[in-house]
């Protein structure tokens, strides 16, 4: 440091010559920064796309069949279902790093209501998700209402989830699971059904695009080109029906993608347009403003961690479903992957920014990536390097833009 | 002109289409203190940055003569080595580590070894400290036990020792005491007499009238003209400033006074960290319908403790009992205070006021946005036919009620979270330095928009440490000192010195 003292003065004079395309070279990289931040999800897809033509190329066409594309989404939805809770937890500034453990706990909990006790599934279903909620709940308390970090108090439940696990189910595998909870995880929606959901779902949201446009008009809103709101609605159609079509090409559309979906809709509907959502970005933006606004802050936090434990719960069902069995290291891990999902779909660690539909784009590409990999039978290590190097990119990305647009 | 030190000719600045500089001139010469006055948005802080190369020689147009040579820096470290250095606002050192460390930072003495040399880096800070007559302040103590008034002068000395030439201050008293606004005025004549030369950025004009040799005035982005303080008032610098001739700044609106509707007994907060130490002691007080009351006094008095506690938000033990129309209620939390009607807007709005990532309508409703939402959604058409019909009354000057609200103006922002406190329909509204980094003209109406209020019947609790608001707006003013109340004036012709006075003096000897 002390040579800083000893340049100093050489610096200035060196400054004098400085070149002069410098600036506008500077320029550039940020109006290329400002698009970047814009269009994140946008970027995210050509990731994307670029991965997906990648591997079809390097497996022969393997890749891009309907029955591969139908399994990696199946592998994607448990990421995806914790990926679709985190995001919600990050947007309010906290972490949770007891998901992987919870998600075993819960799907082993599942598990043995089922086999040991012989449940009805319904009752294990409603029985898991309550008590996910209840132990989301009891971090939350935690957090919100006796001030510990929230890394602390998850990664004491990463632990200690992990050994109540083993303590009840002794370490070992439990089965058997009866079949229409296995169906959970297994079975596929019949094509027609498929195709009349995703009309529905078309149906409503192309309504929804021109609501909010005669909406915009009503309060003198600046109202979007209508060449880009239904260059929108085409082209969400052209993706609904592509995705159905060739799912359907296969057995149709997996339940757990389905369910996927399902809280994809619930969630994106919850953070946009519900008091609860609304807290959830403002208390992320700025926790204190949001307090001092006469917001229960407490209250709001203690509720995204029961949400991040039902979501658990649900994924925890589904891992045992799936195994066709309650397995102890169930979910090892997964925290992670639900962690770099979101951030890798643009939400950012600072809290207040982030979107569920852009965590399950992140989920999805971390999902290519470990399905892409496999079939060309590279290494798990090679996967693990990836799968962190994206990651690092993806913040690297977040930080770079925000540092601009400051 | 052989003294002149620093000479900037045709500084312009465009940020994207706009510009936020245009044709800018400023010139210091060698132990002269130039006042550079604006209001907020004026360019004053943007002209700063070029100066010390926060944005880079060629991100601008025009020129910089630096002791006759033109200056083409890079970097902030190519400016304070020329002898630059500007002190922000907000203060930039490291409470945890001490006085020494932080003066030297990033630039410390080094022994054998590559270790710090503690003896001569605190010899070292003790000398700089005492040339500018804080001899009393331990170098090994942590920053974080020095007061506001030290730190600024701990980062002047920090500025010293980079043999600075020109020395940048950023409003530097805006979170001063008078005796320590006073000791640092002191501070840099002595500074002009030993041929520091000193840019001086404030909007208390009285400091500028105190310490300037020269004045220059910039409005928005462009050079209005520079003078010798000798020949202009305040006046003229307050009309160079806004351009127009102001009729009068301070409204005042005759309303009428009702009842009694709320009151405060006993109100005392203990400090968080030394809890046999009372911030606030005692104090009582009745606030009556469609009455504006000043709290008074100097910086530490426990004035923004006292009305913390009123809303619920004091960090750290406190008791009151509250009063609303002769029921005593209960305060716990913010939550609690906004059920009851009383409202309050923060003193620091970038930290407790604004949501920056949200919309300026999204702020708005936040208080109240429970009122939208019948069936689990929000109904965004009633949301945005109010925050609308707010941001009319209110005059927010904002392109959309969804624009990002860290992207208006200080004045505005603060509309916005006044209209955010509104919304619930408050009884009693706590406006806690309303006007603190507003500019003049934006002053002026939230002035007006109090008087609106107190029409309606609101009662209003305003905190100000500028006195000449206090006395221009308040029907009644409490004066508080050392955490106990000294005074409460009907304002019938109350001067400052009469509230000074007060301030100053406790009113029994035990205390």
């Amino acid at each position: 440091m002390a040579s800083i003292q000893k340049s100093g003065p050489a610096a200035v004079s060196g400054a004098v010559a400085a070149p002069q395309e410098g600036p506008a070279r500077a320029l550039g990289r940020a109006q290329m920064k400002v698009v970047l931040a814009r269009y994140k999800i946008l970027v995210l897809a050509v990731v994307i796309a670029a991965v997906w033509i990648l591997f079809t190329a390097l497996t022969d066409g393997d890749f891009l069949t309907p029955r591969n594309l139908s399994n990696l989404l199946r592998q994607m939805a448990i990421t995806g279902m914790l990926a679709a809770g985190m995001v919600f937890v990050i947007i309010a500034g906290e972490i949770d790093l007891s998901v992987g453990s919870l998600l075993g706990l819960l799907g082993g909990v599942g598990a043995i209501l089922d086999a040991r006790w012989q449940m009805p599934f319904p009752v294990t279903l409603l029985a898991v998700l309550g008590l996910g909620a209840g132990i989301g709940a009891f971090n939350g308390y935690w957090v919100a209402y006796r001030g510990i970090p929230s890394f602390i108090v998850t990664l004491a439940g990463l632990l200690a989830f992990r050994g109540i696990l083993l303590g009840i189910t002794g370490g070992v595998t439990v089965t058997p699971i009866a079949s229409d909870f296995v169906a959970v995880g297994q079975s596929y929606l019949p094509g027609p059904i498929g195709f009349g959901l995703a009309a529905i779902l078309f149906a409503l949201l192309a309504a929804s695009v021109l609501r909010s446009r005669a909406g915009r008009r009503t309060y003198n809103l600046p109202v979007p080109p209508l060449a880009i709101d239904l260059g929108k609605i085409v082209l969400t159609g052209a993706v609904l029906a592509g995705f159905v079509v060739v799912l359907n090409a296969y057995r149709g559309i997996p339940t757990p993608v389905l369910i996927l979906l399902v809280m994809l809709c619930g969630l994106s509907l919850m953070a946009r347009r519900t008091v609860l959502g609304r807290r959830i970005y403002a208390i992320g933006g700025n926790l204190e403003a949001t307090r001092l606004s006469g917001v229960d802050v407490q209250r709001v936090k203690l509720v995204v961690f029961a949400l991040m434990g039902a979501a658990a719960a649900l994924a925890g069902l589904l891992t045992t479903a799936r195994l066709a069995a309650g397995s102890p290291s169930a979910g090892s891990l997964q925290e992670l992957d639900a962690i770099a999902s979101c951030v890798i779909g643009g939400t950012s660690m600072r809290g207040g920014a982030g979107t569920v539909a852009g965590a399950l784009i992140g989920a999805l590409l971390m999902a290519s990536l470990d399905n892409g990999m496999s079939m060309l039978s590279l290494d798990s290590y090679w996967q693990m390097i990836v799968k962190g190097t994206i990651l690092l990119l993806a913040v690297w990305l977040d930080v770079a833009t925000y540092a601009k647009s400051n | 002109m052989p003294d002149t030190l620093l000479d900037m000719r045709g500084i312009t600045k465009a940020f994207g289409g706009v510009r936020a500089l245009d044709g800018i001139d400023l010139t210091v010469r060698r132990g002269e203190v130039v006042g550079l006055c604006g209001e907020n948005g004026a360019g004053k802080s943007t002209l700063m940055k070029v100066l010390s190369a926060v944005y880079p020689h060629g991100t601008w147009d025009g020129t910089i003569h630096w002791e006759g040579q033109e200056l083409k820096a890079g970097s902030i470290r190519e400016t304070e080595a020329a002898g630059i250095v500007i002190i922000h606002q907000e203060l930039m050192l490291v409470p945890q580590l001490s006085v020494a460390e932080n003066i030297f930072l990033g630039r410390e003495p080094r022994a054998a070894g590559g270790f710090i040399d503690f003896d001569a880096m605190y010899a070292r800070a003790a000398k700089l400290l005492a040339d500018l007559r804080m001899g009393h302040i331990n170098v090994a103590r942590p920053v974080a036990d020095y007061g506001g008034g030290e730190c600024q002068l701990i980062e002047i000395a920090k500025a010293l020792s980079k043999n600075a030439k020109l020395l940048i201050l950023d409003e530097p008293t805006s979170s001063l005491s008078r005796s320590e606004t006073e000791t640092l005025l002191g501070i840099v004549r002595d500074l002009k007499a030993r041929g520091t030369a000193c840019v001086y950025i404030s909007h208390k004009l009285e400091e500028i009238e105190a310490v300037a040799d020269r004045v220059t005035v910039i409005r928005d982005g462009t050079y209005v003209g520079s003078a010798a303080m000798a020949d202009i008032t305040a006046h003229d610098i307050i009309r160079m400033m806004i351009g127009r001739e102001m009729t009068s700044l301070f409204p005042r609106e005759d309303h009428p006074i009702g009842a009694v509707v709320f009151e405060a007994r006993n109100v005392t907060c203990l400090d968080p960290h030394n809890t046999r130490r009372r911030r606030v002691d005692a104090v009582s007080f009745q606030l009556r319908r469609g009455e504006i009351l000043g709290i008074a006094g100097l910086v530490g008095a426990g004035r923004t403790e006292l009305v913390s506690a009123l809303f619920g938000c004091y960090r750290g033990p406190s008791t009151a009992e509250l009063f609303l129309d002769g029921q005593p209620i209960t305060v716990r939390n913010p939550r609690q205070a906004v059920a009851h009607g009383i409202c309050m807007v923060p003193e620091d709005r970038k930290a407790h006021g604004i949501v920056p990532g949200l919309g300026v309508g999204q702020n708005i409703s936040l208080s109240v946005l429970g009122r939208y939402a019948g069936a689990g959604l929000i109904d965004e058409h009633r949301e945005l036919q109010d925050v609308g019909a707010a941001i009319t009354r209110m005059r927010i000057k904002t392109a959309s009620p969804l624009l990002a609200i860290a992207r208006l103006s200080g004045g505005n922002q603060q509309k916005a979270v006044i209209a955010k406190m509104l919304a619930p329909a408050p009884r009693v509204l706590i406006l806690d330095e309303p006007t603190r980094g507003v500019d003049v003209g934006a002053k002026y109406e939230i002035y007006k928009l109090i008087f609106e209020f107190v029409k309606q019947g609101m009662s209003i609790i305003m905190v100000s440490s500028e006195m000449p608001e206090v006395l221009g707006i308040s029907d009644r003013v409490l004066v508080m000192g050392e955490g106990r109340l000294r005074g409460d004036f009907v304002n019938d012709g109350l001067t400052q010195e009469q509230v000074l006075t007060a301030a100053l003096t406790p009113l029994d000897a035990a205390a």
